[in-house]
């Protein structure tokens, strides 16, 4: 075995089970999880196994394994980008929702926003709905 | 007198002027809703001696988002019948409100009144920020099929039923854009007015930016993208 094909092996596993020993990860679904496992066979496979990958690339019209895994990876990093992208507003409006709450709940019971008797309280405005 | 009118300002680090503005808007209307959104200057000490009410975003998140906590707050009062949204940096005329919300009681069956600085004389536009307000209503009318002839002004009125329905999504300034899809999704029925808008040095250097204005593109153009 050449020494690159060591270091990135280890490189993968130790990333595999830093991932799998993430606490966080149990919040991810089963089949990420299996899909991320299975992404990671795959790159130890094509570590061990650089023929196949560049066998895969003529299947497909590319004339070299690495060209292929470029592609590939560049598709990976767009799809990341956007989906972290979608994320990261999702979040956004979830601070937004927590801070307008709050705020609506201190300006209610701001005595300096009290000239106004008709208001409606939110129990009130639960009752209604319901 | 107008105390079925809730206006809503929002309100970024405008300590230096939010006093005249304040004490313009609230010689014809009660009922006026300061939103302060995380300011690190005077705002607060400022409108805490108006009898404006002041409503407080513990940190900046934009004016779209201050608008519509406004709103909310607003819709909190049954007897609340128009809403109003009017810039804190003393740019809009407290008689072109008045002329907005007179037409809108006049014509029941529209829903929201926007005022639009082509429309009116107004008082010496800059150069680039017309160039940059002609495209933003192009790129707007022609992504949704709107016919407006100013995108970005603040000034606006409108009854009960939109202010229920708008529920602003967008917290920055894209929310302007925001607010002309959302008419022409629910169907309301708008009316342009002329209304002047005051060029002051002040409020030129606070105005949109071109890299401002290219980034609310492409968050609209996402927003369309992730909605469907």
């Amino acid at each position: 075995m050449i020494l690159i094909q060591v270091i990135l092996i280890v490189a993968f596993l130790l990333l595999l089970t830093r991932f799998l020993v993430d606490p966080n990860s149990h919040q991810m679904k089963a089949g990420q999880k299996l899909i991320t496992v299975l992404f990671f066979a795959l790159a130890i496979f094509a570590v061990l196994f650089p023929g196949a990958l560049n066998r895969i690339a003529h299947l497909v019209g590319v004339g070299r394994g690495a060209d292929l895994l470029l592609y590939v990876l560049t598709l990976t990093f767009i799809f990341t980008i956007f989906s972290l992208y979608v994320r990261d507003k999702q979040n956004q409006r979830q601070v937004v929702a927590l801070v307008r709450r709050i705020a609506l709940i201190e300006a209610n019971q701001n005595p300096h926003n009290r000239p106004r008797p008709k208001k409606r309280t939110f129990s009130e405005d639960n009752a209604g709905a319901g | 007198m107008n105390d079925d009118v809730c206006v809503i300002i929002p309100i970024y680090n405008e300590g230096k002027v939010i006093t005249r503005t304040l004490r313009g808007v609230l010689k014809q209307f009660p009922f006026v809703v300061c939103v302060n959104d995380g300011s690190k200057d005077n705002t607060v000490e400022a409108v805490s001696k108006t009898s404006a009410h002041l409503i407080s975003h513990f940190t900046n998140m934009g004016q779209g988002a201050a608008i519509q906590t406004g709103i909310e707050y607003g819709l909190q009062y049954p007897d609340i019948e128009y809403f109003i949204t009017f810039d804190a940096d003393g740019q809009h005329r407290v008689e072109d409100a008045l002329a907005m919300l007179a037409y809108l009681r006049e014509h029941p069956k529209t829903d929201i009144v926007l005022g639009s600085r082509f429309l009116g004389k107004t008082q010496s536009i800059p150069l680039i920020r017309r160039i940059l307000l002609r495209l933003a209503i192009w790129f707007e009318n022609a992504t949704t099929g709107a016919h407006l002839t100013d995108a970005h002004n603040g000034l606006r009125v409108f009854n009960r039923k939109v202010a229920t329905q708008l529920n602003i999504i967008m917290p920055d300034m894209a929310h302007a854009s925001e607010i002309i899809h959302r008419i022409i999704e629910k169907k309301f029925k708008y009316h342009e007015f002329p209304v002047t808008i005051v060029y002051s040095d002040y409020s030129k250097a606070k105005g949109q930016s071109m890299a401002n204005a290219i980034n609310i593109s492409f968050d609209i153009l996402l927003q369309e993208i992730i909605r469907k």
